[in-house]
């Protein structure tokens, strides 16, 4: 309950005590410090706070670069060619100029979250008043904002207490993008510490964004049985007008839906979403739908399906407003921070709004009130969609064959595909009259559309795909979970003796885009495999949908097969890209409720809590955004290795340890404060893989921790081993490094693999109580 | 794996949460189909085991109808120098997690209730004869438990021979639990410590004895006895008790010197059976929380399962906050639902007499262990829901805490107007109404008064009555 400027005037006022004349109290900042809880050592941290722990992750798990440039650009002494050892103009070396970039799209990332979240909070404040409370869980949670308590040492409880907080977030961006300029940090150490830093920041920002949105809208409250919501096209009533809102701030859809509800109008058209505003429209309200994933937004614009597309921010393709125009579908721009070009019609009357975009006079608006933004969408769905009849660009069937045939056979379609898909054998084929190949790719295509760009002869070959896949795209029904928001506290105590027995084996968060090939069926394959043992697995934003996107024989989803509850062969979405910060959350409040380990401006413990103890993994499989990178680096200093998929190696870096250096895995035992070897778990903090196959071999590997109890290290043991032999035919080679006593060793397998130790020289060590800082070495009281 | 090379499907802790579906099933043994059925581990002398002999007595899985359900009896029948009777509860319960190892066959429940299915696909591997399990069942026992030196296994699925042996079957069940619930803490010389949890929560260490389960619920004294035997280095470990000081409390020498060993001195002393002074410390895994009710001077209990508010108008998550991370704090108190079955059972603090209120669903679980003058005295979220209603339930009731209420409520009454007057202290900062000054006999005028503070921070003012 912090509250800033707190002004009182009394012009007049008589008592039996005294007389006041024109008395002016002013406050500057009135501080509710009625938490019990001390202040921690490191409240609102600033950009060297935890430098030191930065350094000791960093030095653990040194950062590998892969540059995906040569040259700096970034200031006009240059370009400055930075190869084999050259420096730039300013001094700067490649791994610098290297960790420089990461930093420079991680405060991005954080950026964009926070000042999605800082729009959310001014808008609700402004809606439902600065002391409206904050309720994520009721009863269930009473550690309301883990990251909030544990970055800025603040207990959050309304609203209004969320504005202090996103100062700071803002604050800490502004001075980690300072770093950026020319000529201020020089060492790669140094802004790699800050990208863990901003990262920090980020999930701050994200959390912010979430617990308001969940407070105020009433969405699903850390509910494990969130309503199982529709997803796919096939699912939309298409004889009904249709809005489509894409993007990631749902405030502008909320205020469609509210506009229908008033009206009487909700079930007479279809609200569907694309990317995360998707989820936020389904937590908001039951009847909305999700139709897809980031990567699908050509396909579905396209293919024509929106009356009215609403765009408001994060991730939407830039020329969405122009492929909208193609299709004859009016556009409405409602977030400042994505103006599409169009007039600003904020404050004009509704009614010319409706008239100019009905008549085609405009092809699209900028509003950014949402209530108009509501009024202005549904009257215009409602009037235009008699008009426009489902128009969509694709292509008859003959006339693809007539495009095909315009080919020049250059292959430059191929070799500009993200994927290397074979668009020329597609197209080839097509000539000769079958779409069959051309229907084959479209499982493969992420949807970038770069194909038609380099076309020499302008064959639209994205449109050509969607036309060949028409009936499945149209046909699209599968289901999600709506978003659930927060991981209950019972819940954690639930998991609490499962995780300590081996029981459970590890938690597997499955986050970030849908840009990959087969539409995510990787993604749903390895949260199969995994639930299937037992995992805990978390998703989020589009890889919450994806791993929706497909049935098993019985035609069941995922979430139809599996529980959303936070325990052994869960499958939980959170919801948003916002809702990421659940994640860290849950595994911060692990520590807090198992070892009462208190949360407030208290980070280096808790980090160094989870990176020992903690069996989490994250999974980016589709790489996309700066966005992806922050919540990434976020997770990396918290001690959460982080895997990513084919288009990782993108990110130009990873962190990865050196498991042949013995000397590298000390840990003090903070029993005794002996250093005890506990061998490299987890191996690599941020890492990128070519194949599903790989990923499922080092999800299994990477949830291995010091402390893991000898039951608990052997069954992880038995999943990394059963899917290397599945994957690659054999037992690990390093077997050994995991390894401490013979009772680590899976039962079933003591002989084998107590002869593979035999000859590895192996020698039986200890379970410690495992932690990298000195001061937390415990005393032994007398 | 070559431990298992001559069985014809896998068998690794993977498969354990395998599930058959009826249509994937070869044949059923046991189930709810069959009335009879049974598995029982017996420890005999040595010479009485032939080591990895397996027999089968009725039909094999080869020449049984795809399809069909059969009744099972396991007999597993070990033997070894330091094995006793009672062990064999916790070597029985083996033989579920064992075969579940096997891939393509399920095995759920255990002693007279087992559900046991193979698999199509296991069954078209080679999984056709019950020797294959049993040899199975012989190599991981032998390998596990060291301390079985001699080990043979019967499977019978022969219906007149099933039948013959259920009844003897079942009352092994109830001799071996009537003497479990028959064994008191001053009858055994060693309790057993666990510290699995500090592997998440490094200054709780729980300790077990016969008559106070772990926590968790799922570590019984037999349970401990076992792996401390199995592996004496591991997470669980014997504990000579000791000289008993305090009968009442429960408190052992041996237990304080072990506790303050392994808590680093944290904690130095603790009191079994109950909830006040030097209470048993919790992780964070405990099934449910006992709380202190001053208002009635009684407990509350409530589990981790349960989703409204406390009678004392707080959560599970809340209550169960306050014990957490291997404190020991007065009148919180983590438990398993099975101490809740125990005599001692916070027996220094009344027992069930002192218990006042506890969720439904638990009451139901342990009804029959609760005193029968007292069962109904006791009330559930349906008769009280707060504190008011829980007092007039407990007197019209006549719960065994009224007796103990007339003086010490009226203090509460008046310790309870002193906080609130306290709490409402730190307010005048922004009421200029209270703003002109108590003292007596002058009148202070403020005029065109500008008073500005650039932060003022309200805080909590403790009190220290109310803290006892």
């Amino acid at each position: 309950m912090t509250r800033k400027n707190v002004r009182v005037k009394i012009g007049e006022m008589k008592t039996n005590a005294g007389f006041i004349k024109n008395l002016e109290l002013s406050v500057g900042k009135l501080v509710d410090d009625s938490w019990e809880e001390p202040m921690g050592p490191t409240p609102k941290p600033g950009l060297t706070t935890l430098r030191n722990w930065d350094l000791k992750l960093l030095n653990r798990y040194k950062p590998f670069y892969m540059p995906a440039c040569d040259l700096c650009c970034l200031c006009t002494f240059g370009k400055c060619d930075l190869t084999a050892g050259k420096r730039g103009a300013c001094g700067l070396t490649m791994a610098a100029q290297s960790s420089r970039i990461v930093l420079l799209a991680c405060c991005i990332g954080a950026a964009t979250h926070t000042a999605h979240s800082r729009h959310m909070v001014h808008h609700l404040i402004e809606k439902y008043g600065s002391r409206y409370p904050l309720d994520i869980g009721g009863l269930n949670i009473k550690v309301e904002a883990p990251i909030t308590r544990l970055v800025c040492g603040i207990r959050p409880k309304t609203l209004g207490d969320l504005d202090e907080v996103l100062d700071y977030a803002e604050n800490q961006i502004t001075q980690a993008l300072a770093v950026v300029h020319t000529g201020q940090e020089g060492n790669n150490l140094d802004f790699e510490s800050k990208a863990f830093h901003v990262g920090m920041i980020d999930h701050v920002g994200m959390e912010v964004g979430d617990i308001a949105q969940v407070s105020t809208l009433d969405y699903p409250r850390a509910d494990p049985e969130a309503p199982i919501v529709e997803m796919g096209i096939g699912t939309v009533d298409r004889s009904k007008p249709v809005i489509m809102a894409i993007g990631h701030n749902v405030v502008p859809s909320v205020g469609i839906i509210d506009y229908m509800k008033d009206n009487s109008l909700d079930d007479k058209l279809e609200v569907v979403g694309l990317c995360c505003t998707a989820h936020d429209i389904t937590r908001y309200w039951d009847r909305g739908k999700i139709i897809g994933p980031i990567s699908w937004q050509l396909r579905f614009i396209r293919g024509g399906f929106a009356d009215v597309v609403v765009l408001d921010e994060q991730c939407v393709r830039t020329d969405a407003s122009n492929e909208a125009e193609r299709v004859k579908a009016p556009v409405i721009a409602a977030s400042a921070k994505n103006c599409m070009g169009f007039k600003d019609r904020t404050n004009d009357p509704a009614d010319d709004i409706v008239a100019d975009l009905v008549s085609g006079k405009v092809p699209g608006v900028l509003i950014l009130d949402p209530d108009k933004v509501g009024e202005v969408a549904v009257r215009v769905a409602q009037k235009i969609a008699p008009l426009r009849k489902r128009f969509n660009v694709l292509p008859e069937v003959n006339e693809v064959v007539e495009l095909a045939k315009t080919c020049r056979h250059c292959n430059m379609c191929q070799r500009s595909c993200p994927q290397d898909l074979k668009v020329p054998e597609a197209i080839e084929a097509a000539e000769e009259g079958s779409l069959k190949k051309l229907n084959e790719l479209y499982e493969f295509c992420i949807g970038c559309g770069r194909c038609e760009q380099i076309c020499p002869v302008n064959i639209p070959i994205h449109s050509l795909i969607i036309k060949s896949a028409e009936k499945q795209l149209t046909q699209e029904i599968c289901n999600c979970r709506a978003g659930r928001g927060a991981i209950q506290d019972v819940e954690i105590r639930n998991v609490g003796s499962p995780i300590v027995l081996g029981e459970i084996p590890g938690i597997l968060a499955v986050v970030g885009c849908s840009n990959y090939p087969k539409g995510g069926k990787d993604v749903a394959d390895i949260c199969r495999e995994f639930a299937n043992r037992r995992f805990i697995v978390v998703t989020s934003g589009c890889a919450a949908m994806t791993a929706g996107a497909y049935k098993n024989e019985e035609g069941q989803t995922l979430y139809d097969e599996f529980s959303g509850e936070f325990a052994a062969g869960g499958i939980l979405n959170v919801g948003s890209c916002v809702a990421n910060s659940h994640i860290a959350g849950a595994a911060i409040k692990v520590a807090n409720i198992f070892a009462k380990r208190p949360l407030r401006g208290n980070y280096e413990e808790i980090a160094d809590y989870i990176y020992n103890r903690v069996g989490a993994v994250g999974l980016a499989w589709g790489a996309y955004s700066q966005k992806a990178a922050a919540i990434a680096a976020g997770f990396w200093r918290l001690g959460v290795p982080v895997l990513v998929g084919p288009h990782g190696s993108k990110y130009r870096r990873m962190l990865l340890g050196r498991a042949d250096k013995k000397e590298d895995w000390d840990v003090y035992d903070a029993r005794s404060g002996d250093k005890v070897n506990v061998g490299p778990a987890p191996e690599h903090l941020f890492q990128t893989v070519e194949t599903k196959e790989e990923a499922m071999v080092f999800i299994a590997k990477l949830c291995i921790r010091p402390n893991d109890t000898w039951k608990g290290r052997s069954i992880k043991l038995s999943h990394y081993i059963d899917l290397n032999k599945r994957f690659y035919g054999t037992i690990p080679e390093d077997l050994h490094l995991f390894v401490r006593t013979p009772a680590d060793i899976p039962m079933t397998m003591k002989d084998d693999i107590l002869k593979i130790l035999k000859g590895k020289n192996w020698k039986e060590t200890i379970i410690p109580d495992p932690t990298l800082l000195p001061r937390m070495i415990r005393k032994k009281r007398k | 794996m070559s431990m298992f090379k001559d069985i014809p499907v896998e068998v690794g802790v993977i498969y354990e949460g395998e599930r058959i579906r009826r249509k994937n099933m070869h044949v059923e043994l046991g189930g709810p189909s069959m009335k009879e059925k049974f598995e029982l581990a017996k420890v005999k002398s040595l010479t009485e085991i032939e080591d990895g002999k397996i027999t089968i007595i009725g039909s094999d899985i080869k020449d049984m109808v795809e399809g069909k359900a059969y009744p099972l009896g396991i007999l597993v029948e070990v033997a070894g120098a330091t094995l006793d009777q009672q062990l064999e509860g916790v070597i029985e319960r083996r033989i579920h997690g064992y075969m579940n190892y096997i891939e393509g066959l399920m095995h759920l429940n255990q002693r007279y209730d087992i559900w046991i299915r193979i698999g199509k696909k296991a069954f078209q591997k080679g999984l056709n004869s019950f020797q294959y399990i049993g040899k199975v069942l012989y190599k991981l026992f032998k390998s596990e438990l060291s301390i079985i030196e001699k080990i043979q296994i019967t499977f019978i699925t022969d219906p007149a021979k099933v039948q013959g042996l259920y009844p003897q079957a079942l009352q092994d069940y109830e001799t071996r639990d009537a003497r479990a619930r028959g064994l008191k803490d001053e009858e055994v010389d060693k309790f057993y410590g666990c510290m699995l949890c500090q592997s998440f929560a490094p200054s709780h260490v729980c300790v077990i004895s016969p008559q106070r389960y772990s926590n968790c619920g799922a570590i019984s004294w037999f349970d401990g006895r076992a792996s401390a035997s199995i592996d004496p280095k591991g997470p669980v470990f014997a504990i000579e008790r000791g000289e008993l000081i305090n009968a009442e409390k429960g408190e052992y020498v041996g237990v304080n010197e072990v506790v303050k060993k392994k808590t680093l001195g944290d904690v130095d002393r603790v009191w079994l059976y109950t909830a006040f002074d030097h209470p048993h410390t919790s992780c964070g895994c405990f099934e449910a929380v006992a709380f202190y009710v001053p208002e009635v001077d009684g407990f509350g209990l409530v589990s981790r399962s349960f989703k409204g508010k406390a009678v004392n108008g707080l959560p599970f998550s809340t209550l169960a906050d306050s014990t957490a991370g291997g404190r020991q704090i007065d009148g919180f108190h983590g438990i398993s639902i099975e101490y809740m079955r125990s005599p001692k059972f916070l027996d220094a603090d009344g027992g069930w007499n002192r218990v006042v209120w506890l969720p439904k669903e638990v009451k139901e679980r342990v009804k029959d262990f609760i005193p029968k003058e007292v069962v109904d005295k006791i009330a559930t979220e349906e008769n009280a829901q707060d504190v008011d209603s829980l007092k007039t339930f407990l007197k019209e009731k006549n719960h065994p805490v009224v007796a103990k209420w007339k003086e010490e409520i009226a203090e509460v009454e008046q310790e309870t107007m002193v906080e609130s007057a306290e709490q409402g202290l730190p307010m005048p900062v922004m009421s200029a109404s209270t703003l002109p000054i108590m003292a007596g006999g002058f009148k202070i005028i403020l005029k065109d008064a500008k008073i500005y503070a650039n932060k003022v921070i309200i805080k909590t003012i403790k009190d220290e009555k109310t803290k006892k």
